[in-house]
């Protein structure tokens, strides 16, 4: 079950009605009581104590959130709840314990594993078969195929995230495992993100349901500019010059090359940003907030300020479990920059299990590793390069990201220098139009955005349905038939 | 008042969702057939959208959707 699908407009229709009634009667309860820091918890808190007091504290709404998210994710293959189900299971146990180092260590591999198998299974299986020649893994092994669980790699970031910190102490390890089997599950940001830090998230499931005004406005917002992202201007660039001229680059001339290596990067980013945007409005509608995961990222002004714009819940989470754990800062400037690429390499493969991915984050971190080392060059009268620069390397980068093999990748930087094609491909002007679009979102003063937001607060609760009704059912007329599934699915 | 201002603006969300379905043609009864076998349910659910679907054609009520779309798609040259 995809967003911009009538499948999903019913399902969320019935979980917001059904929501608004468990909650009807609700009182201002108590937060429940949580243990306190792992390192000042005494030996009566582990599961045996724990699994008794359970019932007692699901409460219906808890209970009706996690079943509809379970549900939403049923309607891909209900095969994967189980696996979730396990996800959430190991991330409660090494939660209660997570100040114990076996325990800890323990959780996350198991967490690495899951994902290990689930994601890079097939990866690593085809990549030795090619490196065997092919013959008995492919012959004889083929049954082995492993298929990818959609949403796993964010799933299981936010399980080992909630292990990390409750080890760290930043938060305190839930007994109740629904808790977690929430934080884990929430269908809004279960299958693309974003990825939602338990510190953020936890504490609001204990607090009384409550969508004001100011919520409402800002969820109709988000939801509407996320539906228009997806629906028209991700959707259709993809149809209109990127997936012909990325299928037969052999046959292209630059205008036309230039035009879809351009548009893919609109593409991807209207296609992510969107189903963030939708995300987080529907979260706003169920009475929970979530940080804004992009800020304008073909705006930024070097490569370290793309990735504090671009997809930003995944940049901090590797910045604080992976980047800082393995140096950082520290050192000298040989080490960060080896830092860097090893941090930047694994993000890669985070994105996919290919060596396309592999060498897009490698790049992406030999790249950031430059940038580090020229950060004290004054560049004067240059200075206003540095975006153009950037965009340039983004966009550049997109291209072996896109074209998911070697040969794809030459073949479209060939074309980029080849004046004549035979492919016959034209840009169409809606597909300009569309690129032109997709950029302003990218300029636009964020004043603009704070005044529509504004206007629709003031808006009363009748007319943002109709808003938001409306806006919806243009939206999904504008759209092509059929459904284009969201290209971070598949991460 | 926060809470009736939510259930106005789910209320008002819903009659949007009906009025869609009065004028969108047979838009709801192709994604009730394309929805997987919902097991033991499937049967039952079938005939309740039918029925609503036959009701809906007996008001003879226009398909306001793919008109809309249509002159969409037409303007924009998208589609």
């Amino acid at each position: 079950m995809v967003f911009p699908t009538l499948e999903f407009v019913l399902f969320l229709a019935v979980v917001l009605a059904v929501n608004l009634a468990l909650t009807w009667r609700q009182g201002t309860p108590a937060p429940a009581p949580e243990p306190g820091p792992p390192a000042a918890r005494g030996p009566g808190s582990g599961p045996g104590r724990v699994l008794p007091a359970i019932a007692s504290r699901l409460d219906a709404r808890k209970a009706f959130l996690i079943a509809a998210s379970y549900w939403f994710y049923a309607a891909w293959d209900w095969r994967f709840c189980l696996l979730m189900a396990g996800v959430s299971a190991i991330a409660w146990a090494g939660g209660l314990r997570a100040d114990r180092r076996a325990v800890r260590i323990a959780s996350i591999a198991g967490l690495l594993v899951v994902l290990g198998i689930f994601k890079y299974f097939n990866f690593f299986f085809l990549s030795l078969g090619q490196l065997l020649g092919d013959t008995f893994l492919a012959r004889d092994l083929g049954w082995m195929r492993v298929i990818l669980p959609v949403g796993i790699s964010f799933y299981t970031f936010q399980a080992i995230s909630y292990v990390m910190d409750c080890a760290r102490g930043d938060i305190a390890p839930r007994r109740n495992p629904f808790d977690v089997a929430l934080y884990i599950s929430f269908f809004p940001q279960l299958v693309a993100g974003p990825i939602v830090r338990a510190a953020d998230f936890l504490p609001q499931i204990d607090r009384p349901y409550v969508v004001d005004t100011a919520m409402r406005g800002a969820a109709v917002l988000l939801i509407l500019s996320g539906l228009f992202k997806k629906m028209v201007v991700a959707n259709y660039l993809s149809v209109l010059i990127v997936d012909p001229v990325f299928a037969f680059p052999d046959g292209q001339a630059w205008p036309e090359t230039l035009a879809a290596v351009i548009g893919y990067g609109i593409q991807i980013y209207c296609d992510f940003s969107g189903y963030s945007d939708i995300a987080i409005g529907v979260a706003l509608l169920l009475g929970y907030r979530f940080q804004r995961n992009f800020n304008q990222p073909y705006r930024a002004r070097g490569l370290s300020d793309f990735w504090r714009r671009w997809h930003i819940s995944l940049s901090s989470w590797i910045r604080d479990y992976l980047y800082i754990p393995l140096g950082g800062n520290r050192g000298g400037v040989a080490r960060q920059v080896w830092t860097l690429l090893l941090t930047m390499t694994l993000a890669g493969l985070w994105h996919g299990a290919g060596w396309n991915f592999l060498v897009w984050g490698f790049l992406h971190g030999a790249a950031l590793g430059v940038e580090r080392g020229l950060r004290r060059v004054p560049l004067g009268p240059l200075r206003w390069l540095a975006v153009p620069v950037t965009l340039l390397i983004v966009f550049a980068l997109w291209i072996p990201f896109r074209a998911a093999d070697w040969e794809g990748t030459l073949a479209i930087l060939s074309a980029l220098t080849r004046a004549e094609g035979f492919a016959g491909t034209v840009v169409p002007p809606q597909a300009l139009a569309l690129i032109a679009i997709g950029l302003a979102m990218n300029w636009l003063p964020l004043a603009m955005r704070d005044v529509a937001e504004g206007a629709l607060m003031r808006v009363p609760a009748v007319g943002q349905a109709l808003i938001l009704a409306a806006g919806t059912i243009l939206l999904f007329a504008t759209a092509q038939d059929g459904v284009a599934p969201f290209i971070y699915f598949q991460f | 008042m926060s809470r009736s201002a939510n259930a106005i603006f789910v209320l008002a969300l819903w009659v949007c969702l009906l009025t869609l379905w009065l004028f969108s043609g047979e838009q709801f009864l192709d994604l009730m057939f394309a929805i997987p076998d919902a097991g033991p349910v499937d049967d039952w659910s079938l005939t309740v959208v039918v029925w609503f679907e036959d009701m809906r054609a007996g008001l003879g009520v226009p398909d306001l959707f793919s008109a809309l779309r249509g002159a969409i798609h037409g303007w924009t040259g998208l589609g």
